[in-house]
């Protein structure tokens, strides 16, 4: 058993081999795809809020407005047999993962035909041939959830990882304590993305935790932990990319701190009047599609006509869902009563 | 054109209105799709709505500053689009055929109604329990299906707490009434009661009365108002009417017989019990039919007689005397006279008679044969000229043929107003009335 | 072929013989591997199936019910174990919220299997003996059995572990080492959802599970030589609960009592009382009785444990009681 000097000397040498490396490894053609997938979630999600205020969309409806880079870019880290947990910000992950626009539209808008046959909504979904389990409503109860499917990965030893994520707030939560316990005494191939976006519903970050960095709760655990700009979609992207690896290697679970802003309210129905107006307008000039947008153009990778086509094809994307899906009735009363046990 | 309406959103779970600020169009403007179209306010944020179609906008069904119920519709657009109206409020798809009705079993575990798991609810209602014994679900089952009425269940023995009847002690009594012993088969449906009216009555503990008649050794109990009636009615029937008796014997020998081949499905059939009751009325409204003097009324030195019989059956409730009428009972077959007089007798244990009911009547039954008793001398029940009294069925030793036989014997008695009713009418109605019961077709199919 | 077996043998040789047959069945819980368990039910398992298969966990009832449904809904087969039943509640969450309502919204198996030692009378005090069922009885998604007999202990395992649903299996700590019986050398499973007779009788129908089973069978043996005859329907299963022969057994007998070591008020017991009223209300001779544990945290001092449980005596005062009525 290792002593607790001989432990600690470890950790530093783990950390520093996390740091984001070289941002230009990634080709031009993904670093098109992160772009496309940013927008995509940012235009879906628009058109999600639209619904909403129309009353098409009933119950509740989030975004993750300003969280583009850090859903993106961490989710493009994994492979296709990869695990994703993701959060109600990070729908541009689901999209990475190949979710399609209209299962989402058919999500929010409680049809008979969506993954879960309209008896939940928004994103919390699971679609096993994909590989994304969607989130519950109390945050931090998947972490363990995730760190058993990681638990499966290990014990089949079939190199899968198990990527999953938790806000400023909801890392608060026991159950996240627990399941860091377990995947990180065990190893198991287990990635944690922290989206620190500063506000936890109405609950600012200093009144959440007195840390300045959330990612150096990995200390506790004995495990590397590393905090990054989550509006630089590449800076994100290799990090879980170093984390991804590190996890199939057997080398055990890593905590990563995406930091953004929550550019709207907590959801909906919330205009976020408790955020100062300075630190909105702060993050809106590191609005994380512009400044990718910028960077793409800049290299050359992107062009106004491409961009142009691209929007045209996202639009048409998102009609089509919508049209399909606002044919799909309601899924019938009686079937509420069925489906409790699988036989 | 198709025609799309917008409505009041609900921006938030618990909201339930919203109020226009400002409309950002009027009618006949042009408005594009997410255009905005107008400004609301809530208790948790103000917004932005945009529309929801590109088109003309040609109603606004509210002012500014006007509060609205989320989902009402607060605006019209005509879209220029020939595409079908998108409906704002998708239709649940066809229900499916309705969920079979809950089984004991949860293989689904919504049993969301209680159903008794008898197929019909019986309409024998059991009356009130009589002298202070309680009579579980099961033994009142029991005794239903064994057609044992209260009063014979009154009769029982009883070695469970309190002396009340248990399981074993009925199961045991049918045993014995199986072998030829037992209390003698009540005549109406569903057994009648032995009401404890007593208990039902008001006390009276003050006044002059409650001075000359001292509690613990009296008790004072007010009239109700049944009761009262009733008293009057009694005496000033015997004051009215001189009576006469008339006697005689019924052998419902063939009525045991189609009664024994129809009980089941009767039951089944029914919801109720097959009785001697609705051959006794069928006889009656036959006879009466044949003898309408019998069925008739005095009117000073007039006899009113009647092309129609009200046939009265006197029920014996928890609070007195009652005697609903059947309408026009010449008018129903044997199945609706039996059906008529079970829907009174429960209607009226139930308290469900209306006065409409009790009115009317030209001849009455009365059934003292449920309390056991063999002969009874009935008062008539005015403004009606008879009334005849039916006695409990015994077996009882016969001579037919010079022979001793056993028959079910019932003794019937007519009571009859001699002012124009006289020995031989009443001997005469009372023969075709019996000869009818007597020689009911044994395949007669109830 | 048979031979005689004790109720916790029975569940470790269920537990072993559906190892060995499916290799994604593996056991998580807090001191299972190295030390065998806490109650040794696990003994010789980690030495036979390797650490991979027999994990001892950190101290985290969540990770341990939460992992166990991510592994499930992976596709494995996990057997996770709460120490103490009592422990359940720190993984409740977990349970309640994810575990059991996993497949009603997103149509995906969660093949797991809880394993809860519960009950009391081994002088635990207040967190080492409680029953609590009746929290999870009323949570629609999971399935719980409760078995009394060394037979029904092994073929219930069995049966849970190939069961596609989350199953709650509420071992009896007092009747592990109590209960001997003879079982079939041959395999065998007993059904989830199927309640059986112990005792046949047509005077009082005795509803009972676990713990309650011995006392009833006892307290029948005294009331038969009185006169009268009790039927012992042990449920077995909780969730789905055997309906049909709780009725078939009331409409035999009249006379109902119900006897679970739960406490009274809020134990299944009043679950099972309205359904008999509600389905066999014409067949009642008496009013429904039961006899539970006081409505009480299950206290330390053998005379308080005493008072508070049930215990053959108090059944057969309750049984003379209905007879008589």
């Amino acid at each position: 058993m290792p002593t607790v000097t001989e432990k600690s000397k470890k950790q530093k040498t783990i950390s520093a081999k996390i740091s984001p490396s070289n941002n230009d490894s990634l080709k031009p053609d993904a670093q098109l795809k992160l772009y496309y997938f940013m927008k995509l979630m940012r235009e879906v999600e628009d058109a999600i809020l639209r619904l909403y205020q129309q009353g098409k969309i009933v119950g509740g409806a989030y975004s993750g407005n300003g969280n583009e880079a850090s859903a993106v870019g961490s989710a493009f880290a994994l492979e296709k047999s990869d695990y994703l947990f993701p959060m109600h910000r990070d729908m541009g992950a689901h999209f990475v993962k190949g979710q399609s626009v209209l299962n989402l539209m058919l999500q929010h808008l409680g049809r008979d035909t969506s993954l879960t046959k309209g008896r939940d909504g928004t994103t919390h979904y699971t679609d096993p041939k994909l590989r994304i389990y969607g989130n519950i409503s109390p945050l931090g109860a998947m972490i363990p959830v995730a760190v058993g499917v990681a638990l499966a990965s290990k014990l089949r030893n079939d190199k899968t990882v198990a990527m999953t994520y938790i806000g400023d707030g909801g890392a608060s939560v026991g159950e996240v304590h627990e399941g860091l316990m377990m995947a990180s005494v065990m190893h198991l191939p287990f990635v944690l993305i922290i989206e620190n976006n500063h506000y936890a519903y109405s609950t600012p970050i200093d009144k959440q935790f007195l840390v300045e960095k959330l990612s150096d709760r990995a200390i506790g655990y004995g495990i590397p932990g590393v905090t990054v700009d989550g509006t630089d979609v590449l800076e994100v992207f290799h990090a879980c990319k170093t984390a991804v690896d590190r996890a199939r290697r057997g080398e055990g679970p890593t905590i990563i701190e995406s930091v953004t802003m929550r550019m709207q309210g907590h959801a909906a129905h919330d205009n976020a009047w408790y955020v100062p107006k300075e630190l909105l307008a702060e993050w809106k000039r590191k609005d994380p599609l512009v400044r990718f947008e910028k960077k793409l153009t800049d290299d050359g990778i992107i062009t106004k006509s491409k961009q142009e086509s691209m929007s045209a094809d996202i639009n048409r994307q998102i009609e089509d869902a919508l049209k399909i899906a606002f044919e799909r009735p309601y899924p019938p009363a009686e079937q509420a009563s069925e489906g409790v046990f699988a036989e | 054109m198709a025609k799309i309406e917008v409505v009041m959103p609900q921006l938030g779970e618990s909201l339930t209105e919203g109020t226009i600020i400002k409309w950002h169009k009027k009618p006949g403007d042009k408005v594009k799709k997410d255009e905005t179209l107008l400004e609301i306010s809530t208790d948790k944020v103000d917004s932005e709505i945009p529309s929801p179609a590109t088109g003309i906008v040609t109603k606004l069904l509210f002012e500014e500053q006007k509060t609205v119920a989320v989902r009402t519709v607060i605006a019209e657009i005509d879209t220029d689009e020939k595409a079908t109206v998108v409906s704002e409020t998708p239709k649940a798809a066809a229900p499916a055929p309705k969920a079979e009705s809950p089984k004991p079993e949860p293989p689904k575990p919504a049993v969301t109604e209680s159903k008794p798991l008898s197929v019909t609810v019986s309409q024998s209602v059991p009356a009130a329990p009589a002298a202070g014994r309680f009579y579980s679900p099961l033994v009142m089952n029991i005794a239903r299906e064994e057609g044992i009425g209260m009063a014979e269940l009154e009769h029982i023995p009883g070695t469970g707490e309190a002396g009340r009847v248990s399981k074993k002690d009925i199961l045991a009594y049918v045993q014995t009434r199986k072998a030829g012993g037992g209390v003698s088969v009540p005549v109406s449906s569903g057994g009648t009661a032995a009401p404890r009216i007593e208990s039902q009555l008001k006390h009276v503990e003050t006044g002059d009365l409650a001075k000359k008649y001292p509690a613990p050794q009296y008790e004072i109990l007010q009239m109700s108002n049944i009761i009262q009636k009733m008293a009057e009615h009694m005496v000033k029937s015997k004051q009215t009417s001189p009576h006469v008796y008339a006697v005689h014997e019924c052998d419902m020998a063939k009525v045991d017989v189609v009664r024994g081949k129809n009980a089941s499905a009767f039951e089944k059939r029914e919801g109720f019990k097959l009785t001697y009751m609705p051959f006794i009325c069928d006889a009656v409204v036959q006879a009466l039919k044949l003898f309408p003097l019998v069925n008739s009324q005095i009117e000073g030195d007039k006899i009113i007689i009647k092309k129609f019989v009200n046939l009265g059956i006197a029920v014996a409730t928890e609070n007195g005397l009652l005697v609903p009428v059947i309408k026009n009972a010449d008018e129903k077959n044997f199945t609706g006279l039996a059906r008529a007089v079970n829907d009174l007798a429960v209607r009226a244990r139930t308290k469900k008679l209306t006065p409409a009911d009790i009115e009317g009547g030209s001849f009455t039954i009365t059934n003292f044969g449920a309390f056991g008793t063999m002969e009874g001398v009935p008062i008539i029940n005015q403004p009606q000229v008879a009334i005849i009294g039916i006695g409990s069925v015994k077996k009882r030793p016969v001579v037919i043929n010079d022979a001793i036989a056993i028959r079910p014997i019932s003794y019937f008695t007519l009571s009859f107003d001699h002012r124009i009713v006289d020995g031989a009418l009443a001997g005469n109605f009372l023969n075709t009335l019996i000869k009818r019961i007597e020689t009911v077709d044994e395949n007669f199919v109830v | 072929m048979s031979k005689i077996i004790t109720y916790i043998e029975a569940i470790s040789e269920g537990l072993r013989e559906e190892m060995r047959k499916d290799k994604s069945v593996f056991l998580l819980g807090e001191d299972i591997g190295t030390y065998g368990g806490a109650f040794k039910v696990t003994k010789g398992f980690i030495e036979e199936f390797g650490d991979k298969r027999v994990i001892d966990t950190v101290i985290a009832e969540s990770a341990i019910i939460g992992a166990a449904t991510g592994a499930a809904i992976a596709g494995m087969k996990p057997v996770a174990e709460m120490q103490f039943a009592d422990f359940v509640t720190n993984g409740f969450n977990q349970l309640v919220n994810i575990t059991a309502k996993y497949y009603y919204r997103n149509f995906v198996p969660v093949p797991l299997v809880l394993r809860l030692p519960f009950g009391g009378g081994i002088r635990g005090g207040p967190f080492h003996s409680s029953c609590p069922e009746a929290w999870f009885f009323h949570t629609p998604g999971l399935k719980l059995v409760a078995p009394s007999t060394p037979y029904d202990a092994k073929g219930l395992i069995k049966s849970a572990i190939r069961d596609p649903n989350p199953v709650l299996y509420f071992e009896h700590k007092f009747l592990y080492r109590h209960i001997k019986a003879e079982i079939p050398e041959e395999d065998f499973i007993v059904p989830i959802g199927k309640a059986d007779i112990k005792r046949e009788g047509s005077d009082i129908s005795i509803i009972t599970y676990s713990s309650g089973v011995h006392w009833s069978l006892e307290a029948a043996e005294v009331l038969s030589k009185e006169g009268v005859e009790i039927e012992v329907v042990d449920l077995r299963s909780l969730v789905p609960l055997d309906t049909n022969m709780i009725l078939q057994s009331v409409k035999k007998t009249g006379k109902v009592l119900i006897v679970h070591e739960d406490t009274l008020t809020g134990g299944i017991g009043g679950e099972i009382a309205a359904i008999i009223s509600e389905h066999a209300f014409e067949y009642l001779d008496a009013p429904i009785k039961r006899v539970a544990s006081l409505d009480t945290p299950v206290p330390y001092a053998p005379t308080l444990e005493d008072y508070f449980l049930p215990n053959t005596k108090k059944v057969i005062d309750a049984a003379r009681t209905l007879a008589a009525y």
